[in-house]
């Protein structure tokens, strides 16, 4: 089980909302695209969890749950959704953070070129040197 | 002669001061973003793989719930909270903003590499060889000394150093300006799913809660006293475990907004000297990172 955190300022019932980049291109249909819509169902479903605990009877628990249920899933479906809405974005972004990669990885080749300029500049040392260690041969 | 012994070595002081000297605030700063950014990125993917597997445990539980109920669940039904498609493009990006990370923090700081080292160090030799083949080829009298080669080689490692310098001075600051808006955007997305994961995960964990409480009254007295006992010590373990990830997604949420803001100043400080903002951020990032990431240990240790 894992630890409990302190955390006395969080709330553990309403996730605090942060604006997404864009408006997320959604397949969801138009009376679950409304926000007012979702908060109900969140809202029924929360009543339906107050009145499963507070049932004493097994069967009126049962149906209560199985109306639960069902909500559950449907926000479930439409979590789905908005994460796969998400994941266009998260396409998006994934070109231009390549694009700068990129342009890294040639700052890096640039770099390389320094090192290989130092080292053409050697071989060329090198050569010379040979070729002037022939030459008492050649005389 | 004292004059051309002594020109190497000062040569040598001034690239070396060149190249040393203008790049360290920005070659420190990149480092610890780097740090920071990489604890953030293997946070974030943690937190997608507890939630989605925990997703999973939810939908099994109303699969046996409902299992021999008059409208019982069709298995094939269960959809992953987060499909291959959706995770591998959150992992490609996440592992991308990692890389960009790194890569500046090498570039900033790689003024130094290997390669740069043997290739001065080959070219101090050769050079040596070649006065070694003059003096024995004409009458000139050159003589290099193994000193004034291994001089030759350190001011030629400097003059890389400083090149390699200036490159990555009028190269990296207008990269990291450009990736801005992206990490800031990208910021926002995450947060974005942060918020969906965690309104998924109280939900997740109350059909756990609500489905063990059921199994429990349902077996009645087909569970024998002790294993009625560890089934309902079950239940607040599964509030303390919806509020325990529930703190865990709020503090990561504020790690990846603190991302997003320390970037911002960094790509602020690139060009500025006055870094003592950008430093107290990172710090901040680092140390909230690096909380969560003992929290995901304790985690995986708890799971074992």
């Amino acid at each position: 089980m894992p630890p409990t955190k302190s955390s006395a300022q969080k709330s553990t019932a309403t996730p605090r909302t942060v604006a997404a980049p864009e408006a997320p291109p959604t397949s969801l249909p138009p009376v679950l695209s409304n926000p007012d819509t979702i908060e109900t169902y969140k809202a029924l479903y929360d009543i339906l969890g107050r009145a499963y605990w507070e049932a004493s009877d097994l069967n009126a628990k049962d149906t209560i749950q199985g109306a639960r249920d069902a909500i559950y899933q449907i926000l479930t479906d439409l979590n789905v959704a908005k994460l796969e809405a998400n994941t266009a974005l998260f396409l998006s972004l994934k070109s231009k953070i390549k694009d700068s990669n990129k342009a890294l990885d040639k700052i890096k080749d640039d770099i390389n070129n320094i090192t290989k300029n130092i080292a053409t500049a050697s071989s060329v040392v090198a050569a010379i040197a040979k070729v002037l260690s022939l030459a008492p041969a050649l005389a | 002669m004292r004059t051309s012994r002594t020109l190497p070595g000062l040569l040598c002081l001034c690239l070396l001061s060149l190249a040393g000297c203008s790049l360290s605030p920005l070659a420190r700063n990149t480092a610890a973003f780097s740090s920071a950014a990489s604890l953030v990125t293997d946070n974030t993917q943690n937190a997608y793989r507890i939630a989605v597997r925990l997703n999973e445990e939810a939908q099994a539980s109303l699969l046996v719930a409902r299992f021999d109920s008059p409208q019982p669940m069709d298995p094939h039904s269960i959809r992953p909270l987060i499909d291959d498609k959706g995770l591998r493009a959150r992992t490609d990006v996440l592992d991308g903003l990692r890389t960009y990370a790194q890569t500046i923090a090498d570039l900033s700081s790689g003024v130094s590499s290997p390669e740069l080292d043997a290739a001065a160090a080959a070219c101090g030799t050769n050079i040596k060889s070649l006065g070694d083949a003059l003096a024995s080829s004409t009458p000139i009298g050159i003589n290099i000394t193994p000193t004034e080669s291994n001089a030759a080689s350190t001011a030629l490692k400097a003059l890389g150093e400083f090149l390699t310098a200036r490159k990555v001075k009028s190269s990296v600051p207008a990269i990291i300006r450009d990736m801005d808006p992206t990490v800031a955007s990208l910021s926002r997305l995450l947060s974005s799913d942060i918020d969906i994961l965690r309104d998924q995960a109280g939900r997740d964990y109350e059909q756990i809660l609500a489905q063990e409480d059921s199994f429990i009254r349902h077996a009645g007295s087909s569970l024998s006293p002790s294993e009625r006992r560890a089934e309902i010590q079950r239940l607040p373990r599964i509030l303390s475990s919806k509020k325990a990830t529930d703190d865990l997604l709020a503090d990561l949420q504020i790690s990846i907004n603190k991302l997003a803001v320390t970037h911002h100043a960094l790509a602020a400080a690139a060009t500025s000297k006055d870094t003592s903002s950008l430093q107290a951020r990172i710090a901040d990032l680092r140390a909230s990172a690096k909380d969560l990431t003992s929290f995901y240990d304790s985690l995986s240790a708890s799971s074992k």
